[in-house]
């Protein structure tokens, strides 16, 4: 591999270390999706910069496209579940859903 | 390559500033910002199809459903500790030094498999290479709008 693609690979590592800190200590639901997300621009980052280096950009296009697709509609139902829950406990905290009982 | 790093060192300052920002509405625009610029990056690496998508879609598309999600659950803001926020820059260095070190010790050490030389348009090699992946997208995409529609359904209990 060249070392192009390791400075890609050095940013891919940054940003999915900044969205599983983000995963690990924050308690606000839609920070922790926030965080999520980071995760998968490093991801989709990572896709790119390997299909660059291994000089098979369409394949890894197509991947990008798909992951996207699959990013939206888990976006949608994500933060359709998380509008239930405010709705149910009245608050945004993480720490809240431990409380619940069936 | 010095606007590149520019531009990967501008993704992962909106990334940064994402999560740390307390205000959430604050968050989801530098959110679309890290997209913005990360959809530049992958114009500038010749992948101008995932740029598109990564722009109109997750800067646009998502940033929309955030800031709807922000709006709806107004008041419902849980406190983060503020250890989390002061104990992010150490970690922060700490990381990106081991990072360094990682990725300069890796350098040349990966060898590149060589792959079958790829021919024709993104279109063609989605159309004949990808289709069941297409398949698998269409199924994704119905199951979001199910799951959406199952999650906001009103029960008959609720309406009498």
């Amino acid at each position: 591999m060249n070392n192009v693609w390791f400075v890609y690979m050095f940013f891919v590592a940054v940003l999915l270390f900044t969205g599983v800190y983000c995963l690990l200590t924050m308690r606000n639901l839609i920070k922790l999706f926030i965080g999520i997300e980071v995760v998968s621009k490093g991801v989709s980052l990572a896709f790119i910069a390997t299909g660059l280096a291994k000089k098979s950009l369409l394949a890894a296009q197509s991947l990008v496209v798909t992951y996207i697709v699959v990013e939206v509609s888990l976006v949608a139902t994500a933060l359709a579940l998380i509008i239930n829950i405010y709705r149910k406990t009245k608050s945004l905290d993480i720490r809240q859903l431990a409380k619940l009982k069936g | 390559m010095v606007l590149q790093t520019l531009l990967l060192i501008g993704l992962v300052l909106s990334s940064v500033l994402a999560i740390l920002f307390k205000d959430l509405l604050r968050s989801a625009i530098a959110l679309a910002a890290a997209s913005l610029l990360l959809g530049i990056i992958f114009f500038r690496m010749d992948a101008p199809y995932a740029g598109v998508f990564e722009i109109s879609v997750v800067a646009g598309l998502i940033t929309v459903l955030f800031m709807l999600t922000i709006a709806l659950t107004k008041g419902g803001e849980a406190a983060e500790s503020k250890a989390v926020a002061i104990a992010f820059p150490a970690f922060f260095v700490a990381f990106v030094v081991i990072d360094v070190l990682v990725m300069r010790k890796l350098l040349q050490k990966i060898p590149a498999l060589a792959g079958p030389a790829e021919t024709g348009t993104f279109g063609q090699f989605l159309w004949t290479s990808r289709t069941f992946d297409l398949v698998g997208q269409i199924a994704v995409i119905f199951a979001g709008v199910f799951a959406v529609l199952a999650l906001f359904r009103k029960g008959k209990d609720k309406d009498e």
